[in-house]
């Protein structure tokens, strides 16, 4: 935020020749010369991520969406709209499958109102199914941006105090209209520990900016589509946990699944939990996991039994955000030609022959790669092949601590 | 017939424990490494029989390593003479080039590791999870380098004997989750100790987890439960799936737990209440009664 500051915009700095960076090949294409700028670019990214913080692991994110006549705006195609609703659809899957554990909530807000959307919650086909039933909805009138925090105000004030608590604002609209003074809602927010982040889709706007700074959130002016989505998957990493977010041991069950086919047959179907109110027949099934305490049935995880509050989990979802907490160092660059000559150039994971430029070796284990695995290993896999195959690397943090 | 041309690509992790195999030899007869490389390699042959559009990769999970059995590091293959398909002893005897080429590799790569890791320390589990990243990353690599129209769809075989290691859990889920993302089917073959952490990759993935009954008639298994594509499987009687345990254990005991306590700050798993996380050295307040009330006035609510 402060380097932010600083650097102020981008029509102030000095004229960059940004063409002259791109070198023909052999074959006198550009392709080459770009994908390499863009890798380049993507491990300048990772490179950026620092290790060792304390993140906030439990996330209740409020998601406000613009849903006033700036978003009918055609910029993005095919509109504003489609186009969030689009990437929102994304962001939702990733989320879930990053922050297993975290919760969200959608809020939309037009004619000068707020309205929630979907209640802060863990299922990512409910918000999905919502948020795809948005587009049918016509955008009319002005936002309300404090109407809107007031309203996810209300409900994050109420969550514990060792989540983190953050509003993400998808703000097409250069004004707001609002009832009252919204510096006073900016100081609640601030004194309720809620960050809030606004990526907006027209311009910088002043009380945008406040409202980010004040609440330690990040504030961001899409350019195009592409840069729309980098920003909202940046969100979807848990941010670093601030030093009033207190922690607590949370008491979580770890529930059977029972499979239908039972030998004795003594099994009998029950309705599940979380379909009670459905009016089908689905959720109706001799399958489902049991809630460890008072044996209430559900057919999904993780979910917050209804009956008596625990939180139900599966070891693989606490799993799923473990390498958040422990990221894998990034390895170093290094010129081919400072490899020993001796021994073959490939890369020890995919056995490609290695390029005559840069290869990425892992500090640890030593082992060479190249640098689509090195991506690949960093963003998808987040394990080394070369450490996880030897005895004497394959430790993680983890287990050292133990 | 969709114009599309849809290729395979399996990548199959023999387990290659020293130990385990050792005490196999003392069972009797049958049921040596040999006999059971030979299984592997009729299997591998059929695989790429069913077309020749099929990929191969042959990945040992051994005590102290994984590495590559099939394909062997380019760089050597051009040594060996621009690697030439055929060029080799294999076909003499009026075989399909790319089978004796793929077994006397095989062979030969067994030999190697066998013969390097004489020396040492030996354990009695296998580094599986260095075998699946170096797997995952190599199906990375391919699906780069298919051709635009060729939909190639890309499993692994895990054929494991050997103990689960917990202290690989974190790299091991970390690939477990990748094949999901990626559409990679993990199938597992146990011939012997069931395996907790492969019963989940398998569920995860959509795979078939298997134990086998009788080691013996490993190829038969292979061929009727693991040759057909997951795409074929649903018109297939297979055997039923497994119950999976998804207990977690906790990080004090290693105990499996049905409630437990979770820190907030890093997600370690604890049996009781203790104040300070031993992971991550944080102090913990106490959350007790409050929130059950707050439960129970929202109820009537709703």
């Amino acid at each position: 935020m402060a380097e932010d500051e600083e650097t102020g915009y981008r029509w102030e700095t000095e004229y960059e020749r940004s063409w002259e960076e791109l070198t023909e090949d052999a074959a006198g294409l550009l392709q080459a010369s770009v994908d390499e700028i863009a890798l380049k670019a993507k491990r300048r990214k990772l490179l950026d991520k620092l290790g060792n913080i304390r993140l906030g692991m439990m996330r209740h994110l409020f998601i406000i969406i613009d849903m006033s006549a700036a978003m009918e705006d055609q910029d993005l195609k095919p509109t504003r709209l489609h186009s969030t609703l689009k990437l929102l659809e994304h962001f939702i899957e990733e989320y879930f499958d990053q922050n297993p554990i975290s919760q969200l909530g959608i809020i939309s807000t037009r004619n000068k109102r707020a309205e929630k959307v979907t209640e802060l919650g863990g299922n990512p086909k409910r918000h999905i199914s919502a948020v795809k039933a948005l587009v049918t909805r016509s955008c009319q009138g002005e936002p309300s941006l404090q109407n809107s925090l007031e309203l996810a105000l209300q409900t994050l004030r109420h969550m514990p105090s060792h989540a983190s608590r953050e509003i993400l604002i998808l703000f097409a609209s250069l004004t707001t209209c609002d009832p009252g003074n919204i510096k006073e809602t900016v100081k609640l927010l601030k004194e309720n520990n809620i960050s809030c982040s606004i990526i907006g889709l027209a311009a910088e706007v002043r009380i945008c900016k406040k409202l980010c700074h004040d609440t330690n959130g990040r504030y961001n002016v899409i350019l195009d589509e592409p840069h729309y989505k980098d920003l909202l998957t940046q969100h979807i990493t848990p941010p670093p946990a601030t030093v009033s977010t207190e922690s607590s041991l949370i008491r979580m069950g770890f529930p059977h699944h029972q499979l239908g086919s039972d030998k004795d047959g003594h099994e009998k179907p029950s309705m599940c939990m979380c379909h009670l109110d459905s009016k089908g027949t689905q959720g109706f099934s001799s399958t489902g996991y049991f809630c460890p305490q008072c044996k209430s049935k559900y057919c999904e995880l993780p979910i917050e039994c209804k009956a008596c509050g625990l939180t139900l989990v599966s070891a693989p979802h606490l799993a799923r955000s473990y390498h958040h907490l422990f990221p894998l160092e990034a390895f170093h660059e290094m010129p081919i030609a400072e490899l020993n000559p001796s021994v073959s150039h490939v890369c020890h994971s995919c056995q490609a022959q290695l390029p005559d430029t840069n290869v990425y070796v892992c500090g640890k284990c030593q082992h060479v790669f190249c640098i689509d695995c090195d991506l690949f290993v960093h963003e998808t896999l987040h394990t080394c092949p070369g450490c996880a195959s030897s005895r004497t690397t394959q430790m993680s943090h983890m287990s050292l601590s133990l | 017939m969709s114009d599309r041309k849809k290729a395979s690509l399996l990548v199959v992790v023999i387990d290659t424990n020293p130990v385990w195999w050792g005490q196999r030899l003392e069972d009797g007869p049958g049921k040596s490494l040999t006999q059971f490389l030979d299984s592997v390699m009729v299997f591998t042959n059929s695989h790429l029989m069913m077309s020749h559009r099929n990929k191969l990769a042959v990945i040992a999970a051994h005590t102290n390593q994984s590495c590559f059995l099939y394909p062997r590091t380019e760089s050597q293959e051009a040594a060996a003479g621009g690697g030439e398909p055929g060029c080799s002893a294999g076909m003499n005897d009026g075989k399909y080039e790319l089978f004796a080429q793929v077994n006397e590799q095989v062979m030969e790569e067994v030999k190697k590791l066998v013969l390097t890791s004489l020396e040492g320390q030996t354990e009695t589990d296998s580094l599986l999870a260095g075998a699946l990243a170096m797997s995952l990353c190599y199906i990375h690599r391919c699906e780069k380098e298919s051709f635009a129209g060729e939909d190639l769809s890309s499993r692994i075989l895990i054929i494991k004997g050997s103990e689960d290691n917990p202290s690989q859990y974190m790299n091991f889920m970390n690939a477990v989750f990748t094949s999901q993302k990626q559409n990679i089917t993990i199938d597992a073959c146990i011939l012997d100790n069931e395996s907790g952490l492969l019963q989940q990759a398998c569920d995860i993935t959509g795979g078939i987890y298997m134990k086998i009954p009788q080691p013996s008639g490993l190829l038969q298994y292979l061929l009727w439960v693991f040759l057909p594509d997951p795409t074929m499987r649903p018109k297939l009687t297979l055997p039923p799936k497994a119950q999976v345990d998804y207990r977690a254990a906790c990080f004090c005991h290693r105990n499996l737990i049905d409630i437990g306590y979770v820190c907030s700050v890093c997600l370690s798993i604890f049996c009781s209440f203790s104040p300070i996380c031993s992971t991550c050295q944080t102090t913990f307040k106490f959350l007790g009664p409050p929130k059950i009330a707050k439960k129970k006035q929202k109820k009537p609510n709703s």
